[in-house]
């Protein structure tokens, strides 16, 4: 397996098929990766990335669920992005089918989506005026993740520390 | 027009102080952990950890 460093705190992990780049500051905990895939995304090992715990095609579907920029993917053969039309980027993210239908059927207009995480935090996507401390900000196309466990360092939003806390509910 | 539907209903995401957080408006609430999804218009979710009612606040946050 492959490591390198880039720029600031980013990461990219390669097997022969895939290279994962892993961006830190864009995290907001969801945790999807370590629920999914543990064996792959340990966050209490390093390094974290795995690529040799799992198939190829298992690792993009975990990828994939990520709703941040946190996580992508590549091929490392370039040919093959091309193929695709390098559509692992987080707007593609966003628009994942079996999240996007349901909702449209629900609301044509976009409504918010609140997802309450398993044993983490709240995240909230869409466009809405986020109310904190007495001020008031329009906030456009967001992803904000709340702190549910209370024990957060940077409230009110999460900080992973649920994780560490062993936070249920 | 259902009025849930309509899509000039604001959303409002509020940071309540020392308090859950407040959303009402248009949104979907999915609850991953319970396996359930609804559109409540409008939902006070805890933040403390300690509600017996999660993911709503049941005033759990003012007991020490």
């Amino acid at each position: 397996m492959e490591i390198e460093r880039s720029s600031s705190n980013d990461r990219k992990y390669s097997n022969n098929e895939i290279t994962v780049y892993w961006k830190p500051d864009a995290c907001v905990h969801a945790s999807y990766c370590y629920r999914e895939l543990i064996e792959v995304f340990d966050p209490g090992r390093r390094p974290w990335v795995d690529m040799n715990a799992a198939s190829t095609i298992r690792i993009i579907e975990t990828v994939d669920m990520c709703p941040t920029e946190a996580l992508t993917w590549k091929w490392n053969d370039d040919e093959k992005n091309k193929a695709v039309g390098a559509e692992h980027t987080n707007h593609v993210k966003f628009r994942r089918p079996e999240l996007m239908e349901n909702d449209q059927a629900v609301f044509p207009e976009h409504p918010v989506i609140v997802k309450i995480m398993k044993d983490g935090p709240i995240i909230i996507k869409g466009d809405f005026t986020f109310i904190s401390g007495g001020t008031e900000k329009e906030m456009f196309d967001s992803l904000i993740s709340i702190c549910r466990c209370g024990e957060s360092d940077h409230k009110p939003f999460c900080d992973g520390r649920h994780r560490k806390t062993g936070f249920s509910g | 027009m259902d009025e849930k539907k309509d899509p000039k209903t604001k959303t409002e995401v509020e940071i309540t102080d020392s308090g859950p957080l407040r959303i009402s408006g248009n949104f979907i609430l999915k609850d991953l952990q319970r396996d359930r999804e609804s559109v409540p218009g409008e939902v006070f979710l805890c933040r403390c950890g300690k509600s017996s009612d999660k993911p709503f606040c049941d005033g759990s946050h003012r007991n020490k």
